[in-house]
């Protein structure tokens, strides 16, 4: 179990932006896309062979070529303004065998990111997922900010269309992230990082989609953008965004009417008090999401 | 820190080879060689890992009305230089687990050669022949093995939304380790895989017969073909539309989903009625 570097770049006070998979893949898309943008550049990984099961088996005139686990991988960037690294992982490890990282896996890769963190003198750390939320798929989604330490509130609260918990009807400054987002800031904030978690919102009907939600990817961007002071290109998102949100338009047509109503409501009263949906809704849509979205692929087990 | 195995004896063996056989396989066939094996060569346990790390004990599982709990017992036949591990697969920490296999056959057995069954689920009749194929982790293995036509020169990858076997895990885990092994696949019709396939069994066992000159007899296993073939055919004879399902495959026809769930509900419903009868 342990890190691999391929090279060891010279940064100065580094800052560490990570991303995992989660809901939306709001956090992973958004980070991978300023990755790629400021192109950063491969540096390292995260040997995943203790953390996760492989994903593909690699046969060639019958010879087992390879074994491809989900990568976890590190980057670098020099930037004029800040030097960064990024961690992109393909999966959160769970010792529950569960979609977000729980236990004592996830509390290990926390510390091996964190661990690469301090060998490179990095003072901050940014992770950043969806936050579900009581809004409207056509309304910008807010990010929700959530740093680890107090002196950190008045900083995130300068950037345009951030928001605190307890800014948000109903939350009052309470609330939890779950997986590795959460927990990486909380072994962040043990270890004497700073941290913030960006979260895009996803409206509450589609957080069981199977499918990215870019337009909250495209809100956690411009956060992480404006703090940064870095400008990227941000029209392959827009693009990915336009094609969902057609996606998600048709989908919405066959919900049932009350539900639709109810929801509707959402577009004029999102910063008042919003509409929520009830637990009735809520079971119609658990039931029927899959069968809407034509969500694909049955069985973990392959022949080989 | 505990030890996360047993090993009660240290088994006496030269250079032996190590068979592995998994107790969840398609037609039951890594479970049913190695006890077969077992039986015929008189294998002697000296070692298990311990479940704990392993696997959830959240309670247990119930298979043929009897309870069921995680098992990796380690045999030895010494008379033969063999090593036979029969295990349950386990549900987390892979990699931990299949090392400390090989660590337990390198450092307690000095095993050289790494073997390891398993069954795939194949769209075809009971009545088409049987086919033993390999897939190796070492080109000298695969010449070592060459008069046994285990070679099909295949070319795969794990489908997206599949992931990989524990075979292959393992056998992937032994390369990194330098020890040649090789995946014995027999293709099981899909009727028989939550029952179980001696014509399959028989292909695997007879392979290590003359891999490791075993000269086993094969009489009860013959008879026990024989039985199913006559059952399967009893069950073709009441039902006339499974006798139609499966001339259609024995043609290369394929069924639909209904009419395989039929043929699959029909035959297991039959194979166990009768064995309970038998």
């Amino acid at each position: 179990m342990g890190i691999r570097l391929y090279k060891e770049p010279r940064l100065e006070k580094p800052d560490m932006i990570v991303g995992w998979p989660g809901i939306g893949n709001i956090g992973i898309i958004a980070v991978d896309t300023l990755r790629e943008q400021i192109q950063a550049e491969e540096f390292g990984e995260i040997e995943p062979w203790d953390f996760f099961y492989p994903r593909r088996v690699i046969i060639r005139a019958d010879q087992l070529e390879d074994l491809v686990f989900p990568d976890n991988k590190l980057y670098y960037k020099r930037l004029e303004q800040k030097d960064l690294i990024f961690f992109i992982g393909e999966e959160q490890p769970s010792d529950g065998g569960g979609t977000y990282a729980e236990g004592e896996k996830a509390y290990q890769m926390a510390n091996l990111v964190l661990d690469v963190a301090a060998k490179f003198a990095c003072h901050r750390v940014y992770t950043s997922g969806a936050a579900i939320s009581l809004t409207h798929h056509t309304l910008k989604p807010r990010v929700w900010a959530v740093p680890n330490k107090e002196d950190l509130i008045e900083e995130v609260k300068r950037h345009e269309n951030t928001i605190l918990m307890s800014e948000i009807e109903q939350m009052g400054g309470q609330g939890s992230i779950t997986g590795l987002n959460g927990l990486l800031l909380g072994v962040a904030k043990k270890r004497g990082f700073e941290g913030i978690c960006l979260m895009g919102e996803i409206p509450d009907y589609l957080s069981r989609a199977p499918f990215p939600y870019p337009r909250a990817s495209k809100s956690v961007l411009e956060v992480i953008t404006s703090i940064l002071g870095v400008r990227i290109d941000l029209t392959a998102l827009d693009n990915m965004a336009a094609q969902i949100e057609n996606i998600i338009e048709n989908i919405y047509e066959k919900f049932p009417q009350e539900i639709r109503d109810r929801i509707e409501q959402r577009r004029f009263a999102i910063q008042t008090k919003p509409e929520t949906i009830t637990e009735e809704d809520e079971k119609w849509l658990k039931e029927h999401i899959d069968e809407l979205f034509k969500k694909g692929g049955k069985g973990d087990e392959g022949p080989v | 820190m505990k030890v996360p195995f047993r090993l009660w004896r240290q088994p006496e063996l030269q250079n032996p080879s190590l068979v592995v056989g998994w107790g969840a396989d398609a037609g039951k066939l890594g479970a049913k060689v190695t006890d077969y094996l077992n039986k015929k060569l008189g294998g002697q346990s000296f070692c298990e890992i311990e479940p704990v790390e392993f696997s959830p004990l959240a309670g247990v599982t119930i298979d043929d009305d009897l309870i069921q709990f995680p098992e990796t017992k380690f045999y030895s036949c010494h008379k033969n230089d063999l090593v036979i591990l029969r295990s349950d697969p386990p549900s987390y920490e892979w990699y931990k687990f299949l090392n400390l296999i090989l660590d337990i056959a390198e450092h307690y057995c000095h095993v050289k050669e790494l073997y390891i069954v398993g069954g795939m689920i194949a769209p075809s009749a009971h009545t088409t022949p049987r086919e033993l194929l390999g897939t190796f982790n070492s080109l000298e293995l695969k010449k070592a093995l060459s008069q046994y036509n285990l070679a099909r020169n295949l070319d795969y990858e794990t489908p997206p939304g599949q992931r990989p076997t524990v075979n292959s895990f393992l056998l992937w885990v032994a390369k990194r380790r330098n020890i040649p092994g090789v995946n014995l696949w027999v293709p099981i019709p899909f009727y028989l895989v939550a029952v179980d396939d001696p014509k399959a069994q028989k292909m695997v066992l007879e392979f290590f017969d003359q891999r490791f000159e075993l000269r086993i007899d094969f009489s009860d296993l013959d008879e026990e073909i024989t039985r199913r073939n006559e059952r399967i055919a009893q069950v073709r004879i009441r039902f006339p539309e499974i006798d139609e399902y499966i001339t259609r495959l024995e043609s290369n026809l394929r069924l639909s989903e209904d009419e395989n769930e039929r043929l699959v509900k029909e035959i297991e419903r039959c194979l166990k009625e009768k064995s309970g009868n038998h």
